[in-house]
């Protein structure tokens, strides 16, 4: 069994990563509460602004702030065109429909990824990982930093946000039940690409910082959205403060099962077993933290 | 919120969970993959740094004859099978023999005959592999197989060249690429580019050996001769495998480190996209000075030296079964100038001088052919060839009749230096440690093929 000291530098690795999947997971909560839409291909999205980030830095000359920025826009506009052209006709089918219709969109981001930037050897540093600090003899860089305190910061925004907002209470109100909602004047749509338009945002955001703590490649970080998934789905798509818990928790998870090489190579697995033991406990417990707002 | 809502909410979550479970399989079944496929890493490297520039001081060597006559007539088909799937694509291999072999066309051909290369690919499909090969000798007739890289196809079609008289020039993954008599490939393999390795990290003094390798089938057979050459020096080992693609970088490079300890050295089998994540995550947590790197072959591309920065300059030692494409050497500069003239979509890299060496192997034995160029008259020429110079081999490529086939068995380590690739150990032997190499050794100093390092 590994010592301490080698657990050590595995808890900054896994609350960094576990920030990101918290974020992540708190953009797809969102997303779902407001419209139902289980957005599968959050990580495709995010990982093509990465890619077009990288591009414009490494082959247009671009400075790099503002390929940082079109990376989470691209995030955003990506994401909130498909809610405003897929939305409104999927509005009224199951939520496995909708979510598997994300998953088309997944899909084709993955092929045109593929398509354009094949799947060679890519790097893009942010400045941030080049600056670190130590705490006790581990080396901890901004990245990571950023990665847990995005993490927080969204949740707490979010929390805020949903809580004492006129557009938050209206989401609220559309997880409640869409139906009283739209008859009491709210405007659904609207709501509903606010919705779209911030859940591309975050996924603009963790795509960048992802980027730098996994790595540059499409596939990587499209399918990262299953640990994202994971933390969302133990909070039962509804609270964005479990949301976060759970993130962290993935994250530590797994990074702490690597030092332990009789289950390193099971680690992968984390993720679903986490979330088939919460949703387990949660079904013989006989109640459901559904509904609340955080 | 009412009871039904509330369990109606529940069974919608569990619904997407099962569709998550679903996505899940869907991510095991394309994610766990590699770029270089089921021998763990490979032994091929792409490389994005496009070409390079001016063709260098040395004059290149020909195409073929050399004569600028355009051949015509009825073609010479030769085959090549590759693998091509999402996350592995070797057809820049074939494509660049193919490159090759047109600009023989335009010089005279082979005694006046164009050759054509007849491209097959499959998707880690024995059936498909097997159909490929069939295709290839029944159907299209070729008269030899050149080019051919494949994660499968050795083990799937060896018995089946045997059958029917084809000597196989190509690039190899799997074990049976290097231990059937019908099969010599032009680079070393995974395993024994990982000894390479090896030898190059024990030389630099460490203290204990960490392999780290992609979880593929395979990696048994891969880690061999980085065991019985660490075993022959007395230096205490541990190997990991760790799926593809990587999703926890920082986590798999601090694994690596502690794996090796104070003093130890790291051993890196991966694919370029997935090496590269695990040399940034250990810079990124200043771990590139903790212990001595080393990486098989797929890293010795620019764009990885380009990609790391000078994080790495001189700390990371790449064994290279090729030479580096930067030299200014004949063969080499011919190979920039056919990739320039006739594939100027193919990069500058490993890959690329597979396919250019091998058609240039297969073309060299043809313009040796007296009387018909068949079949028949094809496979013997190759499997004749001994004594083949080239610039872009530590010592001569050859065949012959032997039991199991590795003549490249003798090459360089580079390093990483202000964004490009330098040599940093000239020609060395893999060691023979390993029983393979001794066997092969041992062979070649009977056949009088053996060379030895200057």
């Amino acid at each position: 069994m590994p010592s301490w000291d080698d657990f050590q530098p595995f808890i900054v690795t896994g609350l960094a990563l576990g920030g990101v999947y918290a974020l992540s997971g708190v953009g797809m909560v969102v997303l779902y509460r407001t419209t139902g839409v289980l957005n599968l291909a959050f990580g495709a999205v995010g990982a093509m602004g990465a890619l077009i980030a990288w591009q414009a830095i490494n082959e247009w000359g671009w400075a790099e702030e503002p390929a940082y920025l079109v990376c989470v826009l691209f995030g955003g506009a990506v994401t909130l065109l498909y809610g405003l052209i897929f939305g409104p006709p999927l509005a009224g089918r199951d939520p496995l429909v909708k979510a598997t219709a994300t998953l088309g969109l997944a899909l084709i981001l993955l092929g045109t990824m593929s398509w354009i930037w094949s799947d060679k050897a890519r790097s893009m540093i942010l400045p941030t990982s080049t600056e670190s600090f130590m705490v006790s003899d581990i080396l901890v860089n901004y990245t990571q930093v950023l990665g847990l305190a995005f993490g927080v910061v969204v949740t707490i925004g979010t929390v805020l946000f949903l809580q004492f907002t006129k557009l938050g209470t209206a989401m609220r109100g559309l997880a409640n039940d869409r139906e009283i909602t739209a008859t009491l004047g709210v405007p659904v749509r609207r709501v509903e690409a606010s919705a779209w338009l911030v859940s591309g945002l975050i996924s603009g955001v963790a795509g960048l910082l992802l980027s730098n703590l996994v790595g540059l490649d499409a596939a990587t970080l499209t399918f990262l959205v299953i640990s994202s998934l994971a933390a969302a789905l133990i909070a039962r798509l509804s609270s964005v403060v479990v949301t976060l818990v759970a993130g962290l928790v993935v994250g530590l998870a797994t990074a702490l099962a690597t030092p332990i090489l009789s289950i390193s190579e099971y680690r992968d697995m984390a993720p679903f077993v986490l979330a088939t033991l919460a949703l387990l406990w949660l079904s013989r417990k006989g109640h459901s933290i559904s509904g609340r707002a955080v | 919120m009412s009871i039904k809502l509330v369990l109606g909410r529940s069974r919608q979550v569990v619904r997407l969970a099962a569709l998550a479970a679903c996505f899940a399989l869907f991510v095991a079944a394309c994610g766990d993959d590699d770029d270089n496929g089921g021998g763990g890493g490979g032994s091929g490297g792409g490389d994005d740094s496009g070409f390079a520039g001016e063709t260098g001081k040395q004059k290149a060597s020909k195409c073929g004859l050399g004569n600028g006559k355009p051949a015509s007539g009825e073609p010479i088909k030769l085959g090549a099978i590759n693998t091509k799937q999402p996350g592995t694509d070797f057809t820049e291999i074939a494509k660049t023999a193919e490159a090759y072999f047109k600009c023989v066309n335009d010089n005279g051909g082979i005694n006046g005959r164009p050759v054509e290369l007849v491209q097959e690919t499959e998707q880690t499909d024995p059936a498909q592999a097997a159909a490929a090969a069939k295709k290839l000798v029944e159907t299209e007739k070729v008269a030899g197989i050149v080019g051919n890289t494949s994660i499968i196809e050795c083990a799937v079609n060896h018995k089946y060249y045997e059958a029917n008289g084809y000597y196989v020039i190509g690039s190899g993954i799997s074990p049976e690429c290097y231990g059937t008599p019908n099969y010599a490939a032009v680079n070393m393999g995974p395993r024994h580019s990982v000894t390479g390795a090896t030898q190059y990290l024990i030389r630099e003094g460490v203290e204990k050996l960490a392999l780290i390798q992609s979880k593929v089938p395979g990696t048994e057979y891969i880690e061999g001769g980085f065991l019985a050459v660490a075993k022959q020096e007395g230096v205490p080992t541990e190997s990991l495998a760790e799926a593809v693609p990587i999703q926890d970088a920082n986590s798999v490079a601090l694994k690596a480190v502690q794996a090796a300890g104070d003093g130890g050295g790291v051993v890196l089998n991966f694919t370029p996209p997935e090496a590269l994540k695990i040399l940034q995550a250990a810079a990124q947590q200043g771990l590139q000075d903790r212990v001595k790197w080393a990486c098989s072959t797929p890293c010795n591309t620019d764009f990885l030296a380009d990609a790391l920065g000078t994080t790495f300059d001189d700390k990371l030692g790449v064994n290279a079964e090729m030479s580096l494409v930067s030299i200014d050497a004949p063969d080499t500069n011919l190979y920039k100038q056919v990739l320039k003239d006739y594939a100027p979509d193919i990069p500058l890299g490993s890959f690329s001088q597979f396919g250019f060496l091998e058609a240039r192997i297969a073309t060299d034995a043809m313009l040796g052919i007296e009387g018909d160029v068949n079949k028949e008259s094809v496979n013997e020429a190759f499997k004749n060839i001994k004594d083949f110079k080239t610039d872009m081999l530590c010592k001569p490529y050859y065949f012959g009749e032997a039991p199991l086939h590795i003549p490249n068995n003798t090459d360089i380590t580079v390093t990483p230096k202000e964004g490009t690739m330098a040599e940093k150990e000239s020609c060395f032997e893999i060691s023979d440690a390993d029983a393979p190499i001794k066997r092969v050794r041992d062979i070649e100093k009977k056949d009088g093929n053996y060379t030895p390092v200057e």
